[in-house]
């Protein structure tokens, strides 16, 4: 991660990274809506993978539910990597230093990829999947989603 | 035995103390918490976006509501349990926590609106259960519980950091 640094670095000496630091309030406003924009997120999430495990919203095509929330999944997720970026600013080379944060970035660039592809294509075919698939799919998104969160989390504690 | 002697007393048994203590437990029991806002308010927000007539328009309120519903109200039964451990290892700071009693103030109005919505609101559904945009107060009572969610999300927040 040595290669990291400067970037780190650069991100932690922003103005804005340094009016956030400054501020006694700003960091809790943003985080708040990060949090917030996390609950909208992960709402979408479990929803479109109880459809996809056969429970919740049964009686909707899966191709209309995916639909519906497709929408606040990806502005919820955006809030959230702006949001979470300016906290980014704030302490980034605390964030250097920690653990979770990266297996946190890694979560989620892995959730991201995985839900743009394969999960989006399964949720979108109007044919049913088979109860492997189906159940398969549903736990790498849960495990790599509630991952992101989990570490996420646990950098408060490292 | 006043609230603060209640607190001071609960905090201090061997459940309290053993939470409190623990390396594991707290963390996993925070957490939980902390996770468990997606099952319980997440899907909720679902629900109060149909209700304010933003998501879904096509289905009935009605539908979705008894489908997902069982799924929130199964967070919230998490969210109890591990708010009444969180509470019970650390009483007498969170009641002396301004954060704290704001967010239980914001929990008790995020009840009173499902109340309200449930004993009145709900008893003409099938008067604009398919519509795409339900009466202003049920609207209403939809938006209501997103800004009232929002702020015990935040109050809670503050008040892990507050402490």
């Amino acid at each position: 991660m040595l290669h990291l640094l400067p970037f780190f670095q650069w991100c932690d000496s922003t103005a804005v990274g340094q009016a956030i630091r400054d501020s006694r309030v700003l960091f809790p406003i943003i985080e708040s809506v990060h949090l917030f924009a996390l609950t909208v997120l992960l709402g979408t999430i479990i929803v479109l993978n109880l459809r996809l495990a056969g429970f919740g919203l049964r009686t909707q095509a899966m191709p209309r539910v995916a639909g519906s929330l497709a929408p606040l999944t990806f502005w919820s997720l955006l809030t959230m990597l702006a949001s979470g970026f300016l906290l980014f600013c704030s302490e980034a080379l605390k964030c250097y230093d920690s653990p979770p944060f990266f297996i946190k970035m890694a979560a989620l660039f892995l959730a991201i990829v995985f839900h743009w592809t394969v999960f989006r294509r399964l949720v979108n075919s109007s044919a049913e999947p088979g109860r492997a698939r189906a159940f398969a799919t549903v736990a790498v998104s849960m495990i790599l989603w509630f991952g992101v969160a989990t570490a996420g989390r646990a950098i408060g504690f490292y | 035995m006043s609230i603060p002697d209640l607190c001071q007393w609960l905090q201090n048994t061997p459940w309290g103390v053993g939470i409190r203590e623990s390396t594991l437990m707290f963390p996993v029991i925070e957490g939980t918490h902390a996770i468990g806002i997606a099952l319980s308010v997440g899907v909720l927000l679902i629900m109060d976006l149909r209700l304010a007539g933003v998501l879904m328009r096509r289905e009935p309120v009605s539908e979705i509501s008894n489908q997902l519903m069982p799924w929130s109200l199964g967070g919230f039964a998490i969210m109890f349990v591990t708010g009444v451990l969180l509470f019970w290892s650390q009483a007498m700071k969170a009641y002396g926590s301004i954060f704290f009693r704001i967010k239980l103030a914001l929990l008790v109005l995020a009840a009173i609106n499902a109340l309200v919505f449930e004993l009145t609101l709900r008893r003409s559904i099938a008067t604009w259960d398919t519509a795409e945009k339900p009466p202003f107060r049920v609207r209403m009572a939809g938006v209501m519980g997103i800004v009232l969610w929002a702020g015990v999300i935040a109050a809670g927040r503050t008040m892990a950091y507050n402490f």
